[in-house]
C-alpha cells in the first residue's frame, strides 16, 4: 500500500493560502496512492501559470515544460513509454489559450493519459489579466473596463472535438474530485478534467462561495446518463457548463492504438546488416 | 568520348521530367558513373515549367557545371528559359510536336518523343522516350534499359512493360541525322552505387542512430525526412506522426527523448522559429533534442522553393536567453547520414540540443553516393543510468558539466526537471550563486567540441589562400578550385556551433588570407567566426542570396576581385 504522503515531496508550495491548486495537487497523491501507482512509473507534466507549478510538488516523475505545451511534451512521454501514466496539468491559459490547438489535438488522438485543466478563470501568475474562460465583464489589469470576448466553454469544446472522457470537478469537494481522477486516469484513452479552481488572489467573483451556490452535482441525479453524449452537451448547456461529476465517458475507448505492445523506450533496436544492405539496395 | 557530361531535361511540372531525369541517373549510377542532379520548381504545384540538370561522370561530383552539353525539351518553355545555360557547341533537342526552336546559332534536332510514345501505346511514355535517346546518346547499351524497365514495372500490368520495351526499341532504331559521336561518355567503372538526396539519408540515419520517434509538420525543404520516416519507423516498431504545429513537433520529441527513445523532428526556417522556445526548454532541462533544419529562404515565407543557408544567426542568436547547442553542417549526402548518427550521439552525450543544419540544395539534390558503411558499434548514450539512488541529483554539478541521468521508470530515479533555473535536484531555484554555477554547468558541457578537428581540408600547397565554407556550397567551391588549376586550398566546417575554435585558429594563423563563401546577405559564417576569434583583416567573404546556389564560375569570378 502506497500512502499519499510518498507522493509528496515536501517542497512548501508557493501558492498563496486558500489557493484552489492546493486541492488538485492533494487529489492527484490521493487518487495516485489509491491506485498505487508506482512512484517511478507516474509522470506528472505541467505547464507555465501559477497551477504549473504542480508538478514540482510531487515526488515522482515531473516535467515542467514551457507555456502551453505541457500537452505535446506529455504525449511524447506516453508514445515514448506506454508503461507510464502520465498526467499533465496546467492552468486555463495553459489549456485554453496559448496551448488550446494543442488540448484540440490531443483529444483528436486520445492517446491514454490524463489532462487536469485548473481552472480560476484568470491569469494568477501575471498578476491578475483575463483568460479566455473569464465571463464577460470580469475586471483585471488588462480588461480595465470588462471583459468584452464571450468565454470558451470547455466542456462543449472538449465534448464536439471527439473526447471519450470529459469530468468536471471543485477544489473544495476533495472526495469527488479524487474519485473523479481515479476514473480519469483508469480511463483509456485520453481524459479531460476541469477543475473549478479559485484564485483567491485575483478572481473576487467566481469564489468558493459562487461555486458553492452556482455548481450542479451531477452524482446526485440519478438519471443521468454519462455515456449518453446527446445527454452531455444538453446538461453542460442547461447548467452552463457548471456542474461536476463524470460529464462524458465513451465506454468503448481503447485509446489511441499503437504499432505493437513493447514501449518504444523498450524496444529491441538493432538492425542487421542484411537488413541495413536491403534499405540500401531500394536506392540503387 | 567524354568523362563527363551535363544534361538539362525540361518539360511541364507533373508530367513525369523529373523522375525521367533520376531513372536516367539511377541507370548511370548502377553503371558504376557518379550524377549530380538539381531541380528547379515552378511555383505552381502541377503545370508550369520545371527542369532538372544533371551531371554524370566517371569521377565523383558535388555540383552541376555552369553550362550543359545538351538541352532536352517537352515544353516550350524550357529552351528560351535555359538557352544561356547551354555551351556554345551544346545540343538542343525538342520533341517533334513542339515548334522549331528557332535557336539556329546551336546544333538543334527535333526528336519524336511524343509520336514513338504514342506508336508504342501511349504518350505517357514521352518521357522514357527523352530518357532513352540520351541513353543512346550517350552510348548506353539498350538492353540496361531493358532491364531497368523490367524492374521499374515489375509489379504493373505485362501491357505496361510491354509498351515501355517497345517504345525503347524504337527510339533505338530510330535514325538520328546529327553527329553526336563526341557526346559517348566513357565506361563507368562498373560498380553499383545508390542514389540518393540529403533528407533520405537523414532519415536513414536517424533509423540506424536507433530514433524510433518524429514528430513533425510538413515544410519544404525537409517533408522527405518525414515521409521516409513514416514509412520506415513503422515496420521498426517507432512512430512518425504528422502534428498541429512546429511548437507541438519539438515538445513532443522533447517529450518522447526525456523518457528515452530517440526523437527526431525536421523543419525548415518558418518552423525553426516556432521551435525556438522549446529548443531552449531542452536544454535547460538537459534533454537530448534532434533537430533537421533544412533552409531555404527567408524570411518569412520568402522563396520556400529556393536554397539559402541564412539560418545561422538564428540558430546562434535566436532563442531567448544563453544556452548550449551543437550545430552539425554535412556537406554531402554521405555526410548527412554519418553526421545525423553522431547527432543522435552527441544529443545524449552532451544532453542538450544538436541541430542538424541542411540546405535546400543538399536536402534535394539526388547525388551518387559511396556505399555507407554498416557498423554494429555506432551507439552512444553517455551518462545514461539504468538505477536511480535516493535524492536523485539529475543536475549534479561535475568535472565535466555533464550530469547522470535516468529515464522515468526507473526505481529511485524520480525527479523534477524544469525551464526554470534549478538546484542539482530539478527544482526551481531563484538562488544567484546557483545560477551561476548552473548557467557554467551547462555552457562547460561542450567546451571539449571546441578544441576538435572539425573543418575539413584539402591542401594544394601553392597560394597562401583557404576557401572556407559549409553545407552543399563544398561540391561548389571543389569543382571552382579544380578549374582554376587546384591553386587554392579549400575545406569546409563540419561543427558551426561551438566553432572548432583552436583549429580555426590555427588556420588563421597560418593563411594570408581566408576567404568564407556561403548563402546569405551578411555573410553570417564570416561574421560569427569573426566575432568570436577576430581576425577581420584577414577573412573576406563571398556571399550570395538570390535563391540560387553558386555555380563554380560565379565563385571563380568574385575570387578574382578578392584575391
Ligand atoms: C510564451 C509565454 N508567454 C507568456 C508567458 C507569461 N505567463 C506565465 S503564466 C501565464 C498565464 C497563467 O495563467 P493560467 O495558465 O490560467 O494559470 P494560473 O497562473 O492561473 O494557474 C502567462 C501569460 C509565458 N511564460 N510564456
Ligand atoms: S495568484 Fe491565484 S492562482 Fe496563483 S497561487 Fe495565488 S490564489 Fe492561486
Amino acid at each position: 500500500m502506497s500512502a499519499t504522503k510518498d507522493y509528496s515531496n515536501n517542497v512548501n508550495p508557493t501558492w498563496c493560502p486558500g489557493c484552489g491548486h492546493f486541492s488538485i495537487l492533494r487529489a492527484l497523491q490521493i487518487a495516485a496512492s489509491r491506485l498505487e501507482i508506482p512512484k517511478e512509473s507516474l509522470v506528472s507534466v505541467s505547464g507555465i501559470g501559477c497551477s504549473g507549478r504542480l508538478s514540482g510538488y510531487m515526488s515522482s516523475y515531473g516535467f515542467h515544460g514551457i507555456h502551453g505545451r505541457s500537452l505535446p511534451i506529455a504525449q511524447g512521454i506516453k508514445l515514448s513509454n506506454k508503461d507510464l501514466t502520465v498526467v499533465a496539468s496546467g492552468g486555463d491559459g495553459d489549456g485554453f489559450a496559448i496551448g488550446l490547438s494543442h488540448t484540440l489535438h490531443a483529444i483528436r488522438r486520445n492517446i491514454d493519459m490524463t489532462y487536469v485543466v485548473m481552472n480560476n478563470q484568470v491569469y494568477g501568475l501575471t498578476k491578475g489579466h483575463t483568460s479566455p474562460l473569464s465571463d464577460v465583464g470580469f475586471v483585471t489589469k488588462s480588461t480595465p473596463y470588462g471583459a468584452i470576448d464571450s468565454p470558451i466553454r470547455p466542456g462543449i469544446l472538449t465534448l464536439s472535438s471527439g473526447a471519450t472522457f470529459f469530468a468536471q470537478g471543485f477544489s473544495a469537494f476533495q472526495e469527488e474530485l479524487v474519485e473523479i481522477i481515479i476514473k480519469a486516469i483508469q480511463h483509456k484513452g485520453f481524459s479531460l478534467v476541469n477543475v473549478f479552481s479559485p484564485c483567491v488572489t485575483y478572481n473576487k467573483v467566481n469564489t468558493y462561495q459562487w461555486f458553492r451556490h452556482q455548481l450542479v452535482n451531477l452524482q446526485e441525479d440519478e438519471n443521468y446518463n454519462p455515456n449518453d453524449l446527446q445527454g452531455a452537451f444538453n446538461t453542460l448547456l442547461n447548467t452552463n457548463g457548471l456542474c461536476t461529476g463524470l460529464v462524458y465517458q465513451r465506454v468503448d475507448s481503447e485509446g489511441r492504438s499503437e504499432t505493437n505492445d513493447t514501449p518504444l523506450s523498450k524496444l529491441d533496436l538493432k538492425i542487421t546488416e542484411e537488413e541495413f544492405n536491403r534499405l540500401m539496395n531500394a536506392f540503387k | 568520348m567524354v568523362n563527363n557530361i551535363t544534361i538539362l531535361m525540361g518539360g511541364i511540372q507533373g508530367e513525369g521530367v523529373v523522375s525521367a531525369g533520376i531513372n536516367l541517373m539511377k541507370t548511370l549510377s548502377k553503371l558504376g558513373y557518379y550524377t549530380y542532379g538539381c531541380r528547379s520548381f515552378s511555383s505552381r504545384i502541377k503545370g508550369g515549367n520545371n527542369t532538372i540538370t544533371l551531371h554524370a561522370s566517371t569521377e565523383k561530383i558535388l555540383c552541376i557545371p555552369d553550362k550543359s552539353d545538351i538541352i532536352i525539351a517537352f515544353d516550350d518553355e524550357t529552351i528560351p528559359q535555359n538557352i544561356d545555360k547551354l555551351k556554345e557547341d551544346g545540343l538542343i533537342l525538342y520533341d517533334s510536336t513542339l515548334k522549331d526552336d528557332g535557336y539556329k546559332d546551336y546544333k538543334s534536332t527535333p526528336l519524336p518523343m511524343t509520336e514513338i510514345a504514342k506508336t508504342a501505346g501511349s504518350t505517357i511514355m514521352k518521357n522514357t522516350c527523352g530518357m532513352a535517346f540520351i541513353g543512346r546518346i550517350l552510348g548506353i547499351d539498350r538492353l540496361i534499359f531493358e532491364e531497368s524497365i523490367k524492374e521499374k514495372y515489375a509489379k504493373k500490368a505485362d501491357s505496361i512493360i510491354t509498351q515501355n520495351l517497345k517504345a525503347l526499341e524504337l527510339v533505338y532504331n530510330h535514325s538520328i541525322d546529327i553527329q553526336m559521336d563526341h557526346l559517348i561518355l566513357t565506361g563507368g567503372d562498373g560498380f553499383s552505387r545508390p542514389l540518393m538526396i540529403g533528407n533520405e539519408a537523414i532519415a536513414l540515419g536517424a533509423l540506424m542512430a536507433e530514433c524510433r520517434f518524429m514528430a513533425a509538420y510538413p515544410i519544404t525543404p525537409a517533408s522527405e525526412i518525414m515521409e521516409y520516416l513514416g514509412n520506415l519507423l513503422p515496420r521498426y516498431g517507432g512512430v512518425m506522426m504528422q502534428v498541429e504545429d512546429e511548437i507541438a513537433a519539438v515538445n513532443m520529441v522533447i517529450g518522447a527523448s526525456y523518457a528515452g527513445t530517440r526523437a527526431i523532428t525536421a523543419t525548415s526556417g518558418p518552423g525553426l522559429s516556432l521551435m525556438q522556445e522549446g529548443i531552449g526548454l531542452a536544454s535547460m532541462t538537459e534533454t537530448p533534442l534532434v533537430i533537421v533544419d533544412s533552409q531555404r529562404v527567408g524570411p518569412s515565407t520568402g522563396l520556400p522553393t529556393k536554397h539559402e543557408q541564412s539560418d545561422l544567426y538564428s540558430l546562434y542568436y535566436g532563442g531567448h536567453g544563453e544556452y548550449p547547442s551543437i550545430i552539425l553542417a554535412p556537406a554531402s549526402v554521405e555526410d548527412c547520414y554519418y553526421d545525423t548518427i553522431r547527432a543522435f550521439n552527441l544529443a545524449d552525450e552532451y544532453q542538450c540540443p544538436v541541430i542538424i543544419l541542411s540546405d535546400l540544395s543538399l536536402s534535394l539534390s539526388p547525388q551518387t553516393i559511396d556505399p555507407l558503411t554498416y557498423n554494429e558499434d555506432i551507439i552512444n548514450r553517455g551518462k545514461l543510468m539504468d538505477k536511480g539512488r535516493e535524492n536523485f541529483e539529475a543536475f549534479s554539478f561535475t568535472e565535466d558539466g555533464i550530469s547522470q541521468r535516468v529515464l522515468p521508470g526507473t526505481v529511485g530515479g524520480e525527479h523534477h526537471v524544469t525551464g526554470l533555473e534549478h538546484n542539482q535536484l530539478g527544482l526551481p531555484s531563484n538562488d544567484s550563486v546557483n545560477r551561476r554555477k548552473m548557467m557554467d554547468k551547462r555552457f562547460k558541457k561542450i567546451q571539449p567540441l571546441e578544441s576538435l578537428q572539425e573543418v575539413c581540408l584539402t591542401k594544394n600547397h601553392k597560394e597562401s589562400v583557404l576557401l572556407l565554407t559549409f553545407g552543399s556550397n563544398y561540391g561548389i567551391v571543389k569543382e571552382a578550385v579544380e578549374l582554376a588549376g587546384n591553386k587554392y586550398d579549400y575545406g569546409y566546417i563540419k561543427v558551426i556551433k561551438p566553432l572548432p575554435k583552436d583549429q580555426l585558429k590555427d588556420l588563421l594563423d597560418t593563411y594570408k588570407k581566408v576567404i568564407i563563401i556561403e548563402n546569405n546577405f551578411h555573410g553570417q559564417l564570416a561574421k560569427i567566426i569573426i566575432g568570436q576569434l577576430g581576425y577581420k583583416d584577414k577573412i573576406s567573404s563571398i556571399h550570395k542570396y538570390d535563391g540560387s546556389p553558386f555555380t563554380p564560375f560565379e565563385i571563380l569570378e568574385e575570387l578574382g576581385g578578392l584575391i
